[in-house]
């Protein structure tokens, strides 16, 4: 893949990093030369100084061939612009804009940009960590699911996961298993004790799942 | 008119006075607590402190009734994004936006802002004017670039010297403006003859504005 980075900071230099190591071509703009030098001598893609709004130092990177513009730059404003530059004027199929203000991460999330606020991302981790460190909110973009990480209960040992499963409320989609890599189950895989299953589970229905499995 | 402007340095302010002086409802939106300070101690209309950027920042400072709202700080994407703003969320119908780096331009006109005013281009081309030795100079553009202004010094060999203007077949889509002789401004009408040395100041669509300079001054 083709792929134009804007901002050579922490987050822009480690993508740029880990995208040219599996061997996608990489372009990465920042008006600040010395930032290049995060990228390490590993780096085979190319460095350009300059504004990544312009659209002429856009199309010294070759925003016309690009397959994936990321704006990560530390500004909102200027990721917000650059990412509409690169949809709106030259077309660039998926566009990636990080924003940081979470209210205007809202707003701009209508406008068919794929955005991603790590202020929110972050925050909604801490907090499951801190209320509820089993239940993790943030990893699936959407308000009503949740991924419930819970040792498995006596009542359920030697059961299977068809049978442990809650339709419509719970799904177990990983075990994890001492000394064994992660296992995806199939319906009839039974649970042994010692597992620690991954479970795709409704918000709602959390309360209701940690009485059955005594969390 | 309810006009909120975004960004209180010179030029902000200096518009603002302006348009308060022509009777309308100013609001000065500027980030900076001391600038806002030192607008607000001469300014007579409204003044608030805060980022222009934030929907909350403009909604004080009453988006919902404005009928225009000029961005005119010295960085591009807030003004970009501010007039963004007014017009997907608050609709307003008339959105003007300073654009500092030339290179922005293109992207300023093409993404939806109504005005956008290139004052970094503006600013070069006015200098250049005065500092041209040649025989003409773009002074304006309009309409997204499609209608250009231009002025244009006669050279004696100019075909079209000693000609009166019904009599000159302009390139299509070209009109003439005025007609600078000396210290006169003359309003060109069919009997108007054209005199070495005139400034000529005509208004032409983009495309056609080489042919309009090879008739007015001849070969180039």
């Amino acid at each position: 893949m083709y792929v134009v980075i804007i901002g050579c900071g922490r987050v822009g230099a480690e993508l740029a990093r880990l995208l040219s190591t599996e061997g996608h071509n990489v372009v990465v703009i920042d008006h600040d030369e010395e930032r290049f030098s995060r990228l390490g001598d590993a780096f085979n893609g190319i460095t350009i100084k300059g504004n990544g709004v312009s659209t002429k130092v856009l199309q010294e990177a070759g925003i016309e061939k690009t397959d994936v513009f990321c704006a990560l730059t530390n500004s909102d404003n200027i990721n917000i612009m650059a990412s509409q530059v690169a949809k709106g004027i030259f077309k660039v199929p998926r566009v990636i804009a990080r924003i940081y203000d979470p209210q205007r991460a809202h707003i701009y999330k209508t406008l068919g940009l794929d955005i991603l606020s790590e202020t929110v991302l972050f925050a909604s981790l801490i907090r499951d960590k801190i209320v509820d460190p089993m239940l993790s909110g943030f990893l699936i973009e959407t308000e009503e699911l949740g991924v419930l990480e819970f040792p498995v209960a006596e009542r359920s040992l030697g059961k299977t996961v068809a049978e442990t499963n809650i339709p419509g409320e719970l799904m177990i989609t990983a075990i994890r298993r001492p000394k064994r890599p992660v296992i995806i189950p199939e319906a009839k895989t039974l649970l042994a004790k010692g597992d620690t299953l991954v479970a795709v589970v409704k918000m709602a229905s959390v309360p209701k799942i940690k009485n059955i499995f005594s969390l | 008119m309810y006009i909120i402007i975004v960004g209180g340095g010179k030029i902000g302010f200096f518009l603002a006075k302006r348009l308060f002086k022509d009777n309308h409802a100013v609001v000065v939106v500027e980030k900076d607590a001391e600038t806002a300070d030192v607008i607000a101690r001469e300014f007579k209309g409204t003044v608030i402190c805060g980022d222009g950027c934030e929907p909350s920042v403009l909604e004080q400072a009453g988006i919902a009734r404005a009928d225009v709202v000029a961005a005119v700080t010295g960085v591009d994407e807030d003004n970009f994004i501010i007039c963004q703003i007014a017009k997907d969320q608050f609709r307003v119908n008339r959105t003007v936006g300073r654009v500092n780096d030339p290179d922005n331009e293109r992207a300023f006109n093409e993404l939806g802002i109504d005005v956008p005013i290139g004052v970094t281009m503006i600013l070069a081309k006015i200098i250049e004017e005065e500092v041209s030795f040649s025989d003409f100079v773009d002074l304006l553009s309009f309409k997204r670039g499609k209608l250009a202004l231009i002025r244009v010094d006669l050279p004696e060999s100019s075909p079209v010297i000693n000609k009166k203007v019904q009599d000159l077949q302009l390139p299509p889509s070209s009109v003439l403006v005025s007609v600078v002789r000396g210290d006169d401004v003359i309003v060109p009408k069919g009997d108007t003859v054209l005199k070495p040395l005139d400034d000529v100041v005509a208004l032409t669509l983009v495309e056609n504005k080489q042919q309009l300079l090879s008739f007015l001054i001849g070969k180039m």
